[in-house]
Order: C-alpha cells, then sequence, then structure tokens
C-alpha cells in the first residue's frame, strides 16, 4: 500500500451508531451507579441513605438503639441483598440474551429458547405443589432455598438434556438446538400445566406470583450463593467476544477467520445455563430483559459484542434496579410483581427507539 | 467475614434488645410466648397491630381491639370496613418485607399460612413481635385460636367471653348433627374451568366443614384439591354441590351447571347447588359454627334447626 | 504451498469430490472452473479445512490441515464466501473488521483501522465504509467481503513469516464487468505479491484472462488442467458442460475466450 493510501484525515470514530464503544460502557456504569445508590436510598419505610452510618453501626453492635436497629434490617438486611441480586438478575439475564442472539444469528433470540426458564419454571411449579407431598423428604432439608434450587437443577438439566439431543454427532448443532429447544419448552410447559391443574387455590396462586417474578426474597445467603455465578460469568463471556463476532458471518465464515467453533458454543451454552438458571432460581421469571436490552445497546452503539456484552451486563443490571424501585413503591406497602413491571418500562422504551431509528439497518 | 459478624451482633442485639424489653416489658405487663409455630415471642406494646389471615382478623374485630390494627392484608374479607378502612399489605402470601416495615407495626399476628418464606424470616429476624396463630380445623381448634389471640392482645376477658360463646354454638351444632339420620352427599367444588370441576377432598377445609355439618364427603376418596375426571364424577353423585360464591379474589370460574360429569347427579338435577362465602364457611373464625350450621339447613331442609339464640 | 492428494469426499453415499490432486503455491492464481454441481465450492472447503476429507490428504506446509487450529489456520489462509447472511446491523467497515478477529488480536486497533481503510479503497468502497451492509447491493456486500479476507491476510502478514493463501469462492458472481475487473485484478496482484490464490470461478472467460492455472472440474474429478488454450478448446468444454460451446482466441493477445453455440455465432 502506498503512503498516500494509509493517510486517514482524523482520528475519531465516523458516527454510523449514535455511541462509541467507550462512550456507552462509561454511560452506562453511570448510570448504574446511579440506580443502586437509588434502590439503596428509597424504599416504602421511607428510610434513606442518611441512615446509613447508624445502620452501620448497629450491624457492628456498636449500638443497641431501637430504630438503629430497623435502619440496620431495612437497609444492610432487606436493601442491599435485593439490590445485589437484583443487579446480577438484569445483568445475567440480559448477557445471556445477548449471548443466545449471537449463537443463533438472530436478533429475537432469548435465553428461554434452550429450555433453560421452562425447565427451570418447571422445577419450581413442582417444588410448590409436590413440595409438601411426595417431595417432602428431599426437599424438606433445603428450607427456605429448596425452591431457588430446585429452579436452577431444573433449568441446568433442562439445558443439558437438550443439548445431549443436539449434540449427538459430536457437533452441535445449531438449528437442532434451537428445534429441540422449543419442543423442550413445550413438554416442560405442558408438564407445568398439569401440575397447576392439579394444583389448590393456594398453590396456584403461590405458582402465578412466582412465574411474574419478585426480588423480595433477597437475602445475604443467596447473595453468597449467586457470587460464584457472577464470577464465572464475569471471567467466561470475555473469552466468547470474538467467537461471537466471528459467529454472525455464519458458522463456516468463523472457522475460516480462525474462531474455534465448537469451543464457542459450549462456553455460550454453559454461561447462559448457568447465569439464567441462577437468576431464575433467585427472582423467579422475569422476561423482556434478555431481548431487549441487548438490542438496545446495538442500537445505541453498533453490534460489535466487545460492547454488547459488557454493555448489555451494565443497561440489564440498571435496568431491573429501576424495575424493582418501582416495584415496591408504586403499590406500597404491597408489591408488584417486577416481571410486569419491567414489561411495562421496558416495551413502550424499546418501541420508541425502534421507531426512531428503524431496527439498525435491518428491515 | 463482614456476614458472620453480622449475624453474630445481630444476635447480640437481639438479646441485647430482648433483655431490654423484659425489664421494659416487667413495667409494661409484657409477656413471652410459645407461638403456634413453636416460636417463644415476646409481646410488649400492642397499640399497632398487623394482622395477617382473614380469620385473625375476625377474630380481632370480634374481641373489639380492631381500634388496635393499623393494616391488614387482602383476605382479610370480614368484616368489610377491614379492607375498607385500614392499610392493606397486599395478599397474604406475597408480602414485601420493607412493605410491610413501613406499616410501623408493635406486634404483627400472623395465619400460618402467610409467606413468603424469605419474608416471613426477615420479618421473624426484626425487632417486632411476629406471632404466627395456632390452626387446627376442629371446633376445639377455633376456641383456642380466639383465646390464644386473646392473651396476645391483652383481651383475655373478651376472648374467653367469646370462645364460650363459639364453643357452646359448636355444642349446639353436635346436638343437632346427631338427629340427621340420612346423612346427605356433598362435593365442594372450588373451581369450574373448561367444564371440569375441582373439588375437594380429605385433608381441605371443606372436608372438616362438612363433617360438622353432618355432610359426607363425596369426593372423601381423593385426598387434597383434585380435578374431577368425566367418568369418576358420574359416580360420584353427590346430594348436592357448595361452591364459593364469586368475589374478587380468585379467577372467574364457569357455573357449576356446566360440569359434564355432574349433570346425572341428584345435585344438579335437584337444582341443589349451595354457594357460601369463602372465608364464612372456610375460615375456620369466629362464625364457624354458624356456616356450618347454615349448610346443615341448606342440605336438609326437612329438619327442624333453629339458629343459635345470639346471633350477629 | 497447499498440497491435496487423492482427495476424496463422500456424504450420504454421494461422492461429491473424487480423487483430486491439486497443488497452490505463492504466486499463482489458479482457477477453478466447471458446471454447477461439479464439486467446486466443496473441493474450495476441503482446501480450507472447513470440510474433512472421507479420503486422502491435504498438507499445508506438510502438515496436515487437520492437525492446525482454528486460529492457526486463521494466520495462513484468507477465504472470501459465495453468500453470507448477516442480520445485524454492522457497518461496511466493521465487517471488514471481523478480518482481524482472530489474526488482529493484539494489534494496535488504529493500525488495524488504516489497514481495513486500505483494503475498502482497494475494491472500491471507500466512500460507503460507514453505510450499513444490510443497505448494500449484491455486488457492494461481495467486495466487502472481498476486503475482508483483504485485512485478514494483511494482518495475518505481520505475524506469519510464511506465505499465506486467498481462496475466493465465485467472487465475481454478483458483480458488474468494472467491479470484475477491479477484483479479478486485485487477486492476481495479490498473487504476484507472494501469495497462492484460489478462485472458484464460473465464468471462464474471466478464468481465461486473469488465471495462471485452470483446473477444469466435472462431477467431482478434475477433467482437465492447465493454461487457458490448453483447457479452453471445444472437444473438452462441450463434454464436462454438456452443451456445444464454441471457442476462439482474441485477436493481439491470443487469450481465448467461450461463447455457448448457437446458430448465431
Amino acid at each position: 500500500m502506498t503512503s498516500e493510501a494509509l493517510a486517514l484525515p482524523d482520528r475519531k470514530k465516523p458516527s454510523a451508531h449514535p455511541l462509541s464503544t467507550a462512550q456507552l460502557v462509561v454511560g452506562a456504569t453511570l448510570l448504574l451507579v446511579i440506580a443502586a445508590t437509588a434502590s439503596l436510598a428509597l424504599g416504602p419505610t421511607g428510610i434513606s441513605l442518611g441512615s446509613l452510618p447508624r445502620a452501620i453501626a448497629s450491624a457492628l453492635g456498636m449500638t443497641a438503639d431501637a430504630s438503629a436497629a430497623r435502619e440496620q434490617l431495612v437497609l444492610i438486611d432487606i436493601r442491599m441483598p435485593r439490590t445485589l441480586i437484583g443487579m446480577f438478575v438484569g445483568a445475567s439475564l440480559a448477557v445471556a440474551g445477548a449471548i443466545m442472539q449471537g449463537l443463533f444469528r438472530n436478533p429475537l433470540a432469548d435465553p428461554g429458547l434452550i429450555g433453560v426458564s421452562s425447565g427451570a419454571a418447571l422445577a419450581a411449579v413442582a417444588t410448590i405443589a409436590l413440595g409438601n407431598g411426595i417431595a417432602a423428604p428431599l426437599l424438606q432439608p433445603l428450607g427456605v432455598y429448596a425452591l431457588p434450587v430446585a429452579a436452577f437443577v431444573g433449568g441446568v438439566a433442562t439445558t443439558g438434556l437438550l443439548v445431549l439431543i443436539a449434540g449427538r454427532h459430536g457437533q452441535l448443532m445449531v438449528g437442532t438446538l434451537l428445534l429441540a429447544g422449543i419442543a423442550l419448552g413445550a413438554l416442560s410447559g405442558a408438564l407445568t400445566g398439569l401440575i397447576a391443574y392439579a394444583s389448590d387455590d393456594r398453590e396456584l396462586r403461590d405458582l402465578t406470583f412466582w412465574s411474574m417474578g419478585s426480588l423480595g426474597g433477597s437475602t445475604w445467603p443467596k447473595v453468597l450463593a449467586v457470587t460464584p455465578f457472577a464470577v464465572l460469568i464475569a471471567v467466561m463471556t470475555p473469552a466468547l467476544i470474538r467467537g461471537l463476532n466471528g459467529f454472525l458471518l455464519g458458522e463456516s465464515e468463523a472457522f475460516h477467520l480462525g474462531v474455534n467453533v465448537e469451543r464457542t458454543k459450549t462456553i455460550a451454552i454453559i454461561v447462559t445455563a448457568a447465569s439464567v438458571g441462577a437468576a431464575v432460581a433467585m427472582a423467579g421469571i422475569i422476561g423482556f430483559v434478555g431481548i431487549v436490552v441487548p438490542h438496545v445497546v446495538r442500537l445505541l452503539a453498533g453490534p460489535d459484542h466487545r460492547v454488547v456484552l459488557p454493555g448489555s451486563a451494565l443497561l440489564g443490571a440498571t435496568l431491573m434496579l429501576v424495575a424493582d424501585i418501582a416495584a415496591r413503591m408504586l403499590v406500597k406497602p404491597a408489591e408488584l410483581p417486577i416481571g410486569i413491571v419491567m414489561a411495562g418500562i421496558g416495551a413502550p422504551v424499546f418501541l420508541h427507539l425502534v421507531m426512531k431509528r428503524g431496527i439498525g439497518g435491518m428491515e | 467475614m463482614f456476614l458472620r459478624r453480622v449475624y453474630a451482633f445481630e444476635t447480640l442485639r437481639v438479646a441485647v434488645a430482648t433483655a431490654l424489653m423484659l425489664v421494659a416489658g416487667a413495667a409494661l405487663a409484657g409477656k413471652t410466648i410459645v407461638d403456634g409455630s413453636g416460636r417463644k415471642v415476646t409481646i410488649g406494646d400492642t397499640s399497632r397491630i398487623l394482622s395477617i389471615g382473614g380469620d385473625v382478623t375476625e377474630i380481632l374485630y370480634a374481641l373489639k381491639a380492631d381500634g388496635k390494627i393499623i393494616a391488614v392484608d387482602t383476605t382479610s374479607q370480614h368484616p368489610p370496613q377491614a379492607l375498607g378502612t385500614k392499610t392493606s399489605v397486599g395478599y397474604m402470601r406475597a408480602l414485601s418485607a420493607e412493605g410491610v416495615l413501613s406499616t410501623n407495626p408493635t406486634l404483627i399476628i400472623a395465619a400460618k399460612d402467610a409467606g413468603p418464606p424469605p419474608v416471613v424470616s426477615v420479618l421473624q429476624s426484626s425487632s417486632i413481635p411476629y406471632v404466627v396463630v395456632p390452626d387446627d380445623r376442629t371446633p376445639e381448634g377455633v376456641a383456642a385460636k380466639i383465646r390464644f389471640i386473646a392473651s396476645v392482645v391483652d383481651a383475655e376477658a373478651a376472648g374467653e367471653a367469646l370462645a364460650k360463646e363459639v364453643e357452646a354454638d359448636f355444642a349446639l351444632l353436635a346436638e343437632q348433627r346427631a338427629k340427621i339420620t340420612a346423612p346427605k352427599r356433598a362435593l365442594f367444588v372450588l373451581s369450574v374451568q373448561n367444564g371440569r370441576a375441582t373439588v375437594a377432598g380429605t385433608g381441605t377445609a371443606a372436608d372438616a366443614i362438612f363433617k360438622l355439618a353432618g355432610a359426607v364427603n363425596a369426593a372423601g376418596d381423593a385426598h387434597g384439591y383434585k380435578p374431577l375426571a368425566d367418568e369418576a364424577g358420574v359416580e360420584l353423585a353427590p346430594d348436592a354441590v357448595v361452591t364459593m360464591q364469586s368475589g374478587r379474589s380468585g379467577p372467574p370460574s364457569d357455573p357449576v351447571t356446566s360440569v359434564k360429569a355432574l349433570a346425572d347427579s341428584p345435585a344438579l338435577k335437584q337444582h341443589k347447588i349451595i354457594e357460601m362465602n369463602a372465608l364464612y364457611l372456610l375460615g375456620f373464625g369466629p362464625r364457624c359454627a354458624r356456616a356450618a350450621r347454615e349448610l346443615m339447613i341448606a342440605l336438609y331442609p326437612e329438619l327442624p334447626i333453629k339458629r343459635a339464640s345470639a346471633e350477629k | 504451498m497447499l498440497q491435496a492428494s487423492s482427495l476424496t469426499y463422500q456424504v450420504g453415499g454421494k461422492t461429491l469430490v473424487s480423487k483430486v490432486d491439486l497443488t497452490l503455491v505463492p504466486g499463482r492464481l489458479v482457477a477453478i472452473i466447471g458446471p454447477n454441481g461439479a464439486g467446486k465450492s466443496t473441493l474450495l472447503r476441503l482446501l480450507s479445512g472447513e470440510l474433512r476429507p472421507t479420503s486422502g490428504a491435504v498438507e499445508l506446509d506438510g502438515r496436515a490441515l487437520g492437525r492446525f487450529d482454528a486460529a492457526a489456520l486463521a494466520r495462513r489462509r484468507a477465504v472470501v464466501p459465495q453468500a453470507t447472511a448477516l442480520s445485524f446491523p454492522f457497518t461496511a467497515r466493521e465487517v471488514v473488521l471481523l478480518g482481524a478477529t482472530v489474526p488482529g488480536f493484539g494489534v494496535a486497533s488504529a493500525e488495524i483501522e488504516q489497514m481495513a481503510m486500505g483494503c475498502l479503497r482497494t475494491v472500491g468502497l471507500a466512500a460507503i465504509a460507514d453505510r450499513f451492509y444490510t443497505h448494500l447491493s449484491g455486488g457492494e456486500k461481495q467486495r466487502v467481503h472481498i476486503a475482508r479476507a483483504l485485512l485478514q491476510l494483511a494482518v495475518a502478514d505481520r505475524e506469519a513469516c510464511a506465505s499465506s493463501i486467498l481462496m475466493l469462492d465465485e467472487p465475481t458472481a454478483s458483480l458488474d464487468l468494472a467491479h470484475q475487473g477491479l477484483v479479478l485484478e486485485e487477486a492476481r496482484r495479490q498473487a504476484r505479491g507472494g501469495r497462492a490464490v484460489l478462485a472458484v470461478l464460473h465464468d471462464l472467460n474471466l478464468a481465461a484472462v486473469f488465471a495462471d492455472e485452470l483446473v477444469l472440474m466435472c462431477r467431482g474429478e478434475i477433467a482437465a488442467r492447465g493454461s487457458a488454450p490448453e483447457v479452453i478448446n471445444d472437444a473438452l468444454l462441450s463434454r464436462s458442460y454438456g452443451c456445444e460451446v464454441r471457442t476462439n482466441t482474441t485477436p493481439g493477445a491470443g487469450i481465448p475466450f467461450v461463447l455457448p453455440y448457437t446458430r448465431r455465432n
């Protein structure tokens, strides 16, 4: 190449996308910090961050004042775990959505396609309905954690089954994965419906509320339980960036570009199953995040996974926190299921973006 | 680690708080009781009560302790002014921890079914006394429930009076029940969807009420709530079908008449479909004996059954 | 140097490629021609390492292709595919940058951006670098992929000592005359610059003009190979393509060209 051919007029990246990678990541991080602060500061009791020093003092045993104890209960025992788990659930659902969309090369793909959510739901429903009956000896020892553990196991087991079906010839066939996932999802749904049909009024209510999602059961032990998953996702996801970028052109092309196709698929499925399984176990079924958040990131900063993966995590966490604040404030002292709030907030925002920009180049 | 410290100091804090409360409570006539779940709970100030559970609220009103109630749950449907005038904390199995705390109760009296479990845990770990009401679906259980709640809110006298009234009512009911020579078969239908009914077998509140009302549970072979298969339904042949009045709670139900399995039953042929309010019939609250009697009257119109004298 | 010996590929009972021997050396542009279904694209996929042969071997510098992992192969050869479905809002520039996904990992991104612009300029697309790929015409999309492959090789050049290979699968399919010339001229230039270039072409005349060696495939086998005059003759082509053709040579340069035979010519 001649030097003339190499001369570039300016260093600023031309703006086909509204935001650069750095702008989106920094902006999303700021939003997340604001949302997390708000999540700690807002709640039906009206206790705000000004009480944090006293709450900490109470936690450390430096004061036995009753109202400080109350502040400790609210700020440290209720809001903090809720904020942390909310961030985890939002981030992992959004990242899982982005990974699925890259894997299936389809902007409408959803983590539910690999059967995680429906498997988790089936396990949760079975726990609610059979937990006091047939399954009692298995589930009672787990106490309060029976439901999350069952949901997680159900989600991961379903994905495992799916991988077995789709990976029969040594290679993971993405097309087979999709179809088998839909089939397994339908089967899980049917079994879930069957169990629900045989449940009584009270169990049905429990089921319904669980399936609409809630962060209300967040506790510090649960925070501990999800920490390894958060670490797993944080560590394994960057390894997917190059692979998923290559995947966008198709598996053959990805191979030609130097991507280890099978390893990418394997890591993608592991990360998705683990993160969605854990998220569903913690908070029930919360839809919408997995599809919408990656979309928004792509609309703003383009489809390079170097920005889509971290951006989705940050934006997903933020969105979940905002929805949770609304869930616990709008009808206080009662609480709205967060899945409903999520759809209510996210859908109009998404529609607005789509109408304004078109789906960034797609028909 | 932070958590261990939190829980260690939490225990210390609760211990200190409890000690302080015991001392103060001795001055304020506070007391320690064992609640329906076996936990020891120390009760101090009873001026701001959060009542969770339809039967719990109803008993508090009957004890004239309703002035102390600051908030109820959505199943507290009797008397109507409970939900009408008090703050609602939502459905009793979907409570919000911080939401409950924000109503600033000094005492929480809750039915066993309150949930979800993690939220109950958090509430029990707060400094607010959380009392679980014992639940036993028998006449003795109802009286015990009344006495228990009365002792919690320092209304022992009113409680004893109400409990005796209820016991007398049940005794009368038992006498009237003894007059039944040919027990009728009744079927409790929880809901109907698409022509299929969900019915109550043994181990349900409906089954217990049927026993009190002198009826035989036509679905006595099943346990819990079960959907009624078409053919099995034909064999049940109930003389009467009992169902809940469609209120605000629960999904709308198709009419019982659409259930094919029951089309040939004596109940539907003679159009003996008895609709009663859910809390009234199944709540096992103070009006329990009355509800059972009403059911009995509906089932056995030919029997001379008197209603009890003091009624409200 | 890429060497295929006795390469056979069977799937589902059908033999798509049968006992093919082929050598690609730096500095030469080899064109694979032949009718549809002759196995041209399959052969390319075997040579690129995407497919494993049923029997026979492909060796890159003496080592079997299967012993290279995907990343190592990506530093030695780039492939321009026949068609790609892309449903995400990438700009043309971003698609080109995908070429540097593996080989370019670790290279300063400013430098890669410069090289990407250079590749776009080479295929004549510098002006529309920031338009969305999905808004481009078929020909423009094709050229974007060619630029992408060029970037992949250019970036790999910086690290690899051995020469690399460019493989193109029907690169001129959707292009108009001007761009057909542009692309194949660039392919030739790449060859002259020291790469081994393989192009599957359906246009016999373009093959005749630009290729150093023609390989005629028919029903999975190599029917003939050699220079343009050797391969482009009536009898050979008529037999392979199953229709009558008339070949001729251009006055002056004496380059053979082909027309299907009708009464008019």
